[in-house]
């Protein structure tokens, strides 16, 4: 048995590769990652990060009196800890308001961050809002693949005139300005965080569907592809069993690195009021709060700095994040530098 | 080349359907109601919905309604925007000029500049300029453009106090429509800065210039760098290339080899993100017009979005794709004069 294992090709270990090797001499790569991770961390741990400042709608759907929140919520041993972290109630999206004064009000004690227009804690929309970004992120990623691998794998395996059309229609969506089809989308399904989130998916997916139409028509071109087809195995077998597996490993790699493009995408579409709803934590929503306080009373004109500088850091650094790791990784995956 | 250019011009009409079938059939998720604001031609007939909806077919199957539609597309009518009380048609075309005039100021520049430091960075590889070039690139490639923009409005227009938003100064602005009724002010080109020339003013040019250098240097910025780390890799890459090597050995001084032989051919993919770019500048122009408080059609859209003002928002998305697609086959057409090798593909 230990001969037969011996025997096996050994795969080189992902450790010891050429590509990790790139990746981890690259200083940049891990700025990137250290930046993500953060992000990550902050995404977690919200719970416990604003257990001081919940809302009391979010407390109350937790089962939690405010005397006790801080307490539960910052202690991994109470089952109401990992009910916040994995599983929080909608209500604790929303951005709890101190009061409703339209003024934005200076960071303070309590308020680390100040607050918005309208009472809302900056620092709780912020902390809450990284958990939007990868929630919406990661899913809008993974609609859009799957979009771009249903087109993009019809077009290479079926070829032919349906090739033609699909790569057609591609470009025309490819070519459309991403906001623009974007906008139709929301106004015509109406405001809502899916309604956003399709809509980005909608836009996204032709970038995949081409290089994964790129990668299987070489693919097609391996020898083992020949090989298969001389033992007999027909023609969904071999795309299915050897052609997509060995096509599709780059685009899932690229494409997750597009979490930092698409959570821009979100902000700018909130930037404009077409986010999802007011008092929503999301990152673009907290610059829309700004809009009217960007420029002070004459004399003071950065008086409500505060309003557009955390939000816009929040959002600017989580994009620089997975740019520059986006960029290591490219580069580590091409064999020409 | 004439096969290339009538094979690709014959795209235009085709690209076009595909668009106004996706539009068309984006309506249908709509109720009647809303779809027959698609045909309203003024504020009055708005009372009138129902008969609208008998009067274009709005209950009948799909192929019917987008035969009446296209009917009237063709004819320019696009229906009727409460956001801009006006025709859809007629909106964009008042709009239009502001935005064109914005794209034109930032794409030439950003062009330009970013051509240069790509180029520069490429030749001075892992040198400091190259150095600082790369990380500003990556730094404003990472940028939104909403951040910069309002950054840029706090600091250089609140705190320096210089430039401006809007337009024109709020005087000018009535002056304007004041001299514009008497017919001493003619709107030739709708482009301000060239219109202050043409009646004389040199004082509304400047004005308009003034205005602008805020929300294109936005445009500038963010979208630059994507440019000069594309024309950067495309230089590197032609550098090290045998032919350079050729010209070197042949003892050409460094100026030639770098700025006849390399980057012309760099340029060539640079002439295709161009045309991409110009589809991403109309993104761009939606963000920067709606901060920088520009009434083009960027601040139109995003205010007929919020607003749902569909027959806005369904006209300006087919009336960008009819620009964005002839800028794409501009463009194509251009590669293949630069790069014959791109004809015979």
């Amino acid at each position: 048995m230990a001969e037969l294992a011996a025997m096996k090709p050994q795969r080189e270990s992902f450790w010891r590769s050429r590509v990790w090797k790139r990746f981890r001499r690259n200083p940049l790569a891990l700025v990137g990652t250290a930046i993500v991770i953060f992000y990550v961390l902050v995404a977690i741990f919200a719970p416990a990060l604003t257990a001081d400042r919940m809302g009391r709608n979010c407390l109350r759907d937790l089962g939690l009196k405010r005397s006790e929140a801080v307490r539960v919520l910052r202690n991994p041993l109470h089952p109401v800890f990992w009910r916040a972290t994995l599983a929080p109630p909608k209500s604790c999206y929303r951005i709890p308001r101190k009061g409703y004064s339209p003024v934005p009000k200076p960071p303070s004690k309590k308020y680390p961050l100040g607050l918005a227009g309208g009472g809302y804690d900056i620092y709780y929309g912020l902390v809450w809002g990284t958990r939007t970004a990868f929630y919406v992120g990661i899913l809008v990623v993974g609609i859009a693949l799957l979009i771009g691998i249903l087109i993009g794998g019809a077009s290479g395996f079926l070829g032919g005139w349906v090739d033609n059309l699909l790569m057609r229609f591609t470009d025309v969506i490819y070519a459309f300005p991403g906001l623009v089809l974007v906008m139709v989308v929301v106004t015509i399904f109406g405001r809502s965080l899916t309604t956003i989130m399709l809509a980005i998916a909608v836009v996204a997916w032709p970038t995949y569907a081409r290089m994964l139409r790129g990668n299987i028509l070489k693919t097609k071109a391996q020898d083992y592809v020949d090989a298969a087809r001389a033992l007999g195995a027909g023609g969904l077998r071999i795309f299915l069993k050897h052609v997509l597996p060995n096509s599709i490993g780059p685009l899932i790699i690229l494409a997750s690195l597009d979490i930092g493009s698409i959570v821009l995408s979100v902000a700018a579409l909130s930037f404009l009021g077409l986010g999802p709803g007011v008092g929503f934590a999301d990152w673009g929503q907290m610059v829309n709060f700004a809009r009217g306080w960007i420029v002070g009373p004459p004399g003071e004109p950065l008086k409500y700095w505060y309003t557009w500088v955390w939000p816009s850091l929040m959002i600017a650094l989580f994009v620089l994040g997975w740019n520059l790791l986006g960029d290591a990784v490219r580069d580590a995956l091409d064999p020409r530098s | 080349m004439l096969t290339f250019t009538v094979r690709r011009l014959l795209q235009l009409p085709l690209v076009l359907f595909a668009v106004s079938l996706i539009i068309v059939g984006m309506m249908q998720f709509l109720p009647p109601s809303a779809r027959a604001a698609a045909f309203v031609k003024s504020e009055q007939q708005l009372a009138h919905i129902d008969e609208i909806i008998k009067q274009y077919h709005l209950d009948a199957p799909f192929y019917v309604q987008y035969w009446t539609w296209l009917q009237n597309a063709l004819h320019g009518n696009f229906g009727f925007s409460r956001v801009a009380k006006k025709p859809v048609l007629e909106a964009f075309a008042e709009k239009l000029p502001v935005s064109a005039e914005l794209a034109f100021y930032a794409f030439f520049p950003m062009l330009i500049v970013s051509i240069w430091l790509g180029t520069l960075a490429a030749i001075h590889r892992d040198k400091l300029i190259d150095q600082i070039v790369r990380v500003l690139a990556v730094l404003f490639w990472s940028i939104p453009t909403f951040v910069l923009g309002i950054a840029l409005v706090a600091v250089v227009y609140g705190y320096l106090r210089l430039f401006g938003i809007g337009r024109l100064p709020s005087n000018l602005i009535i002056e304007l429509a004041q001299a514009s009724a008497a017919g001493k002010f003619h709107y030739y080109t709708g482009f301000l800065t060239l219109d202050g020339l043409l009646n004389g003013r040199l004082d509304v040019t400047l004005a308009a210039l003034k205005h602008l250098v805020l929300p294109a240097l936005t445009l500038i910025l963010v979208q630059g760098a994507q440019l000069v780390r594309v024309m950067r890799s495309s230089m590197l890459d032609e550098l090290g290339k045998d032919y350079v090597r050729t010209a070197r050995a042949k003892g050409l001084p460094d100026r030639v080899v770098y700025y006849k032989h390399a980057r012309r051919n760099a340029l060539i993919p640079i002439i295709t993100l161009a045309g991409l770019m110009f589809a991403f500048m109309i993104n761009g122009v939606v963000i920067t017009e709606t901060i920088f408080n520009l009434p083009g059609l960027g601040q139109w859209a995003a205010l007929a979005a919020v607003q749902l003002d569909q027959p806005a928002i369904l006209g300006f998305a087919l009336l960008t794709a009819v620009i964005v697609t002839t800028a794409n086959i501009v463009v194509d057409l251009l590669y293949a004069l630069v790069d014959p090798r791109i004809r015979y593909e």
